[in-house]
């Protein structure tokens, strides 16, 4: 086995995977009838077997989304494929896709075998086969001894995994979870999270899963599709929208970013690296998360982010700005995180924050932090909706 | 020594003949950031309200600022409270501004209406609503009407703060934010803050002192680094930070070292409550201590493993390990990228003593079983 463990990132992580797709969404587009248009001209593909996750702020279309491959109401332009088949116009219930609610929504008055058992009675399939599926869900989510219990017997753990069962013994194309973690204890949702992720380890079931939650989207996600305001920020893997986010949105909505802001004065000669004038002062940033280097953006104003893990307290990397230490955050078992002032002239002082996973001691008022230009990326906008502004609706300035 | 701000002494408090809360004792000192933290159920609400006197007790005190406060009403008791459910407590006729200002004009000292105002504006600022100050409450949403509520109490600036899961309903970006400022203000206010919330990720960051809690009693005070590095219990230490467990017996003690005959084999552990031989209990094992690959060989405790699946999270890589007898993934947790090219084959994992913990002692209630600690 090959382990490659760094902060250095090579091209061959930036190719797309050439698996099948199970699901093509193209160009959908959902106006309500009270005119309001929750999803705009949205096309995203995902391959089969991913664990992908729909995410964005409340109101961004992700539910709407879901709804559509669901079925649950016509759309209003676009079409979706399943597995290469048109479903746009199929019924809900003949479309092979199951559905995971927030509150699971068992039946109260129905064991665990029956809920499990509930769907397959409605399809045509013989008695061995019903009851071979049954065995196999109820050994891979670990209910033996429960087969008997009705929901309210169950604790959460066991409800999430019999709201799976029952979705998963129909063996869909597509498993849809529409925030199913929503309101648990913070303890609950870490264990359920490594069991929804082992689950779909063992099955070959597709999921596609809703949330806001910026972490659990990282943690459980292969492929992340980054909602805004009814279209799609970014839709790649976790590591292309952590590490190369096609915008500031995204690089502030999934995970932490320090957003600077300034002129593109000059692209290096072989494109890698670019210089960017700021009212901080002058950085080097790394166009790596770009198709080509902008060089027709020469001369305006143009974003960056820096994650706060990159930046070091001290060190020696080509990016150097003076700062006032404001506050320093010890976390036991997660490291340090160190929050700093820059004084930029006319204006208030920015904001930014460091955090290594190491302990840090800091005991002066002032630090320099240091970055690699390969760690600040740049951005070529703010957002792929046209009329926003990167400091008031990003940065909230 | 100074008074403590907030003093609980063997309290007890039973619903229905049910004991919710049993021998409560320890002391918040002036100015200090104390977060109470449990499962849900644990009783740590009904903690705050009994400091507050919204509860009962059937037996014990509470002392504020040295003076018994048992008997007293919750006005006499001079707190600030911040409910979880927070719907009811905004006046609904009313503004966001005047909301906030409510309670500083029904003080008998003159108010300095420009002084107001601009506090007001500061503190909105702060919990960045300051936009929605002429819009009714029922305008705003509930995270919103919740930080309304807040600044509601903070502007009174009482000496000490009861906080009851303020941030909950917050969605991800808004709470990180919520929880540097409150840590500011804190600071800023210097007022005594208890606060409590199922949240142990949040209280490790703004705790000066952690209360752990479990089935009505207290399991450990103590700093965050002494929760987290110290337990006392097995409970505290499988709830307070992420762990790999597993039960087993103390095979044969060498000192500070011990080992423990395990499903996985015998480990090298560290023993917590000076356990000895034959003892059972739970080993605890935080995946943030165990290393991959070269890193692990030097390691006291190695295993060969197959991976099953790894996340990659940004910050770091969750990684889950096929480990031969033990029941479940065995996950490790790495800084960074970890890639890996292929799965299933063999890869050595390793972890030192002190990164294994061997609790002979599960809880300071003893209704609880080595299988209610592998659970939670």
């Amino acid at each position: 086995m090959t382990i490659s463990q760094d902060h250095e990132y090579t091209d061959d992580q930036n190719i797309t995977t050439n698996r099948d797709s199970i699901l093509e969404v193209n160009n959908l587009t959902k106006i309500y009838p009270d005119g309001t248009i929750a999803v705009e001209d949205i096309t995203f593909e995902i391959a089969a077997g991913d664990f992908c996750v729909l995410i964005g702020p409340s109101g961004c279309g992700k539910s709407t989304t879901l709804h559509s491959l669901v079925g649950r109401f016509p759309v209003t332009e676009g079409e979706i494929l399943l597995d290469g088949e048109d479903i746009t116009d199929v019924e809900t219930y003949k479309r092979d896709i199951g559905l995971v609610f927030q509150d699971f929504q068992l039946f109260p008055h129905l064991s665990v075998v029956e809920n499990i058992e509930y769907g397959l009675s409605q399809i045509n399939i013989k008695e061995e086969e019903r009851e071979s599926r049954i065995d196999e869900m109820i050994e891979v989510m670990g209910l033996e001894g429960m087969r008997g219990r009705l929901p309210e017997e169950l604790s959460a753990g066991q409800k999430q995994r019999v709201a799976l069962a029952r979705s998963l013994v129909l063996e869909p194309k597509l498993l849809l979870l529409d925030e199913p973690l929503g309101d648990m204890d913070y303890k609950l949702q870490k264990r359920m999270e490594r069991e929804l992720m082992r689950i779909h380890r063992n099955m070959d079931t597709t999921f596609v899963y809703v949330t806001h939650d910026q972490t659990q989207a990282m943690r459980l996600g292969d492929q992340l599709v980054v909602m805004n305001d009814g279209k799609i920020e970014h839709s790649g893997t976790t590591d292309e929208v952590y590490n190369y986010p096609a915008t500031a949105f995204v690089s502030t909505f999934v995970g932490d970013s320090n957003l600077f802001s300034g002129e593109l004065v000059s692209i290096s000669e072989d494109g890698t690296c670019a210089n960017v004038d700021t009212p901080l002062g002058s950085f080097t940033c790394g166009t790596k998360n770009l198709d080509s280097p902008p060089k027709n953006l020469i001369g305006e104003s143009i974003p960056f982010s820096v994650r706060p893990q990159y930046i070091e307290i001290g060190g020696h990397h080509e990016n150097v700005l003076s700062c006032r230490v404001k506050d320093v955050i010890h976390q036991a078992g997660s490291g340090t995180q160190v929050i700093v002032d820059a004084d930029r002239p006319g204006l208030p002082p920015m904001e930014l924050q460091a955090k290594s996973h190491k302990q840090l001691t800091i005991d002066t008022d002032t630090v320099n932090i240091t970055w690699k230009p390969e760690n600040a990326t740049l951005l070529e906008r703010a957002s792929v909706l046209p009329d926003i502004d990167l400091e008031k609706d990003i940065l909230g300035e | 020594m100074s008074t403590p701000d907030v003093m609980v002494e063997s309290l007890g408090v039973s619903f229905r003949n049910e004991q919710v809360l049993q021998d409560i004792n320890f002391a918040v000192e002036d100015g200090e950031f104390c977060v109470i933290v449990g499962p849900s159920g644990c009783g740590k609400s009904t903690l705050l309200q009994s400091i507050a006197g919204l509860t009962t007790p059937d037996s014990g005190s509470v002392y504020i600022e040295g003076q018994n406060a048992t008997k007293m009403s919750t006005q006499e008791r001079n707190l600030g409270y911040v409910f979880q459910e927070f719907e009811d407590t905004l006046f609904p006729h009313m503004t966001v501004g005047e909301n906030v200002a409510f309670g500083v004009r029904q003080q008998p000292e003159e108010v300095d209406e420009e002084e107001l105002q601009k506090r007001i504006d500061e503190l909105l600022e702060m919990l960045a609503i300051k936009h929605t100050k002429s819009d009714s409450p029922s305008e705003l949403s509930g995270g919103q009407q919740q930080r309304v509520e807040l600044a509601r109490q903070l502007i009174r600036e009482a000496d000490t703060m009861l906080l009851d899961d303020p941030l909950a309903d917050l969605d991800y970006k808004l709470q990180k934010r919520m929880e540097l400022e409150i840590r500011s203000v804190q600071d800023d206010l210097g007022s005594t803050f208890i606060y409590i919330t199922h949240n142990q990720d949040q209280a490790l960051k703004l705790a000066d002192k952690v209360i752990v809690m479990n089935r009505g009693q207290i399991e450990q005070i103590g700093t965050p680094n002494e929760v987290y590095y110290e337990p006392a219990t097995a409970f505290v230490g499988r709830f307070v930070g992420d762990s790999n467990a597993l039960s087993g017996s103390l095979l044969d003690v060498d000192e500070d070292q011990v080992t423990i005959d395990t499903e996985m084999g015998p480990i090298v552990a560290t023993n917590m409550n000076d356990a000895t031989v034959d003892e059972s209990g739970v080993l605890l094992i935080r995946p943030g201590e165990v290393k991959v690959g070269q890193a692990a060989a030097d390691c006291e405790n190695t295993y060969d493993v197959s991976a099953l699946g790894s996340s990659y999270m940004g910050e770091q890589t969750e990684i889950a390990f096929d480990v031969e007898g033990y029941d479940g993934e065995f996950y490790t947790i790495r800084p960074g990228k970890v890639a890996f090219e292929e799965y299933d084959e063999s890869v050595r994992i390793g972890f030192d003593p002190d990164a294994a913990q061997f609790f002979s002692k599960l809880s300071t209630t003893n209704t609880v079983s080595n299988n209610d600690i592998l659970k939670l």
